[in-house]
């Protein structure tokens, strides 16, 4: 159902992942995903993937949280990964179904197969987190301030994060109406869920005409709403809480650049035979 | 045999979450032909959860949900046509109001039982007569009425299934006097022709109190009181205690017997306590 989707959810703590400086946290993100693609070996990997899983232990967030929300991309891993065993032909042949065609499962598409997933699956372990830790208008807040400079380029980068932050802020709130009003129009007998596909795609009229009327309506109300609280942009507008980077923003900060280090060495040093793994991709 | 009734259940939501909330714990509540139930509970009681319960719109994790004996759930075709017999009308129901005209949308749920065009016109134009809809509005979109008319557009819209139980969420909520006693007049009004089960989910204890034969009260999910007007608010002190309150005219009548007036307990409708204190009046001044 709808309300189990957990990606993009905010999980409330107090853990260290909880209190690092937003802005900290979307760097350090981004560094890892850049670290992500620079890995060129099942080692370097291995190791992007104990800091994901350390990090999730860090965060206090249980592990059963984080594999629900994943079950909905397997379907995108298991794609990746088949597509990738056909489409890699180099190496060694291990099965060849069809001899009549150029179509062979070989061990390095095997190899880039597993590669590619749980890549995939650090990827989405880890920035999933940055969600998980942070509070939508903390995030928001955040990038409006890692932004700023496009300022200089006559971006309007307040306008943007407060699109952004009412974006977030109203999808849980048109989730609950959603699930209300097919809740409703199945009372009154709508069948969602049988019939043939132009019958089926009829069938959510009566459940998107109410939906955008109400989107609508709350959009107005809203507007209004800031008018009487005389928002008028960022023209003139100080912070409540005002960020501030202290020490373990900068441990973090420095620990993930340390880690992008320890994957280029790994990644592109000709340590030879010290690993059995040798480069995939 | 009830005609509608819960064996002990119970439900929950987002297992396995930091949100998990057990909705309904053990809940037998059942209604008869004829009879109007007023349920009462906070926010986040279970009302709501109970009431789609009852229509099969969502299945009890254990326990059993009974139509005449028989558990709706049984066959999946069934709990469909349950619905038509268990018509349940949510909370502000003029935001599910989608047609082009008030009429296609009050035919949306009688459409979907598959009637004749015929009869779906006579239906209708009851439904429209019951809640006062006039018939020149039946071909107006829905959009351009008046909150208390779109209000009656989808209430129509329920009634125009002719549910033998009719459900009603909080159908009051955001009316003033007057729209609320029009409600309840055509709440009244189709159950007097069809002598349909009434199940009437409110925050107020006047409305529950003027109009239900039989109140029940929920409480963290538990159904913890169920009875008469009298047996429910003679245990006022029971329902404090819930956050919940006595009607502000029983409160009242209670007031003045504590300072010695002679007065009687079974007061609830602003109507009775001032008949009561009038005569109690008469009796002092000969």
């Amino acid at each position: 159902m709808i309300r189990d989707i957990t990606i993009g959810q905010y999980f409330p703590g107090n853990s260290y992942l909880h209190k690092l400086d937003p802005r900290a946290k979307i760097v350090i993100t981004f560094i890892y995903i850049v670290a992500l693609f620079l890995c060129k070996n099942f080692f370097s990997l291995l190791l992007l993937l104990t800091v994901s899983v350390a990090a999730v232990l860090i965060s206090r967030i249980s592990f059963r949280v984080i594999l629900k929300g994943m079950k909905m991309i397997l379907l995108i891993i298991l794609f990746t990964a088949v597509l990738q065993v056909f489409y890699n032909d180099k190496g060694t042949v291990l099965w060849q179904p069809f001899p009549r065609w150029d179509f062979v499962i070989t061990d390095s598409g095997v190899f880039s197969a597993i590669f590619l997933s749980v890549r995939i699956v650090a990827l989405i372990l880890f920035s999933s987190l940055l969600t998980y830790t942070t509070s939508p208008t903390m995030l928001t807040d955040a990038i409006e301030r890692l932004l700023s400079p496009l300022k200089h380029l006559h971006v309007n980068v307040h306008a943007l994060s407060m699109m952004m932050t009412i974006a977030l802020r109203f999808i849980p709130t048109l989730i609950e109406e959603l699930n209300i009003i097919i809740s409703a129009q199945k009372a009154r007998g709508a069948d969602l869920d049988s019939g043939s596909l132009t019958k089926r795609a009829k069938a959510l009229i009566p459940i998107f005409v109410p939906l955008f009327v109400s989107a609508f309506r709350r959009a107005y109300e809203l507007a209004f709403a800031m008018e009487c609280r005389c928002y008028n942009g960022d023209n003139g507008r100080t912070r409540m809480k005002v960020m501030k980077l202290c020490l373990r923003d900068y441990l973090g900060l420095l620990a993930s650049i340390a880690l992008t280090a320890a994957v280029i060495v790994t990644s592109y040093l000709d340590l030879g035979s010290l690993f059995l793994f040798e480069s995939v991709i | 045999m009830a005609l509608l009734q819960t064996n002990s259940i119970s439900f929950g939501y987002s297992h396995g979450t930091p949100f998990e909330i057990t909705a309904l714990d053990h809940v037998s509540f059942s209604v008869d032909k004829g009879e109007t139930v007023a349920v009462i509970g906070h926010t986040g009681s279970g009302k709501s959860t109970l009431m789609q319960m009852l229509n099969g719109l969502l299945k009890p994790e254990s326990g059993a949900v009974l139509m005449e004996d028989r558990d709706i759930h049984a066959d999946k075709q069934q709990t469909r046509q349950i619905r038509f017999r268990v018509g349940l009308c949510f909370q502000y129901p003029e935001y599910q109001l989608f047609e082009e005209t008030c009429f296609k949308d009050i035919s949306f749920g009688p459409k979907n039982m598959g009637l004749s065009e015929e009869e779906i016109r006579q239906r209708v134009l009851q439904a429209a007569k019951i809640v006062g809809l006039p018939e020149e509005l039946l071909e107006k979109s829905p959009f351009d009425l008046s909150g208390g008319q779109k209000r009656r557009c989808a209430i129509a819209g329920v009634m125009a299934m002719q549910p033998e139980v009719l459900i009603l969420d909080e159908p009051t909520a955001g009316l003033d006097p007057r729209g609320r006693d029009a409600v309840f007049a055509m709440i009244r009004s189709y159950q007097r022709q069809t002598n349909a089960a009434v199940v009437i989910v409110t925050h107020s204890m006047e409305d529950a109190a003027q109009f239900a034969d039989r109140i029940v009260v929920m409480s963290h999910g538990r159904l913890v009181l169920d009875g008469t007007a009298d047996e429910i608010f003679s245990s006022a002190e029971e329902l404090m205690n819930m956050g919940l309150n006595v009607p502000a005219s029983t409160r009242l009548v209670n007031e003045l017997r504590s300072l010695g007036y002679d007065l009687p307990r079974n007061v609830y409708t602003a109507q009775a306590a001032a008949e009561e204190i009038a005569s109690c009046l008469r009796r002092s001044r000969p």
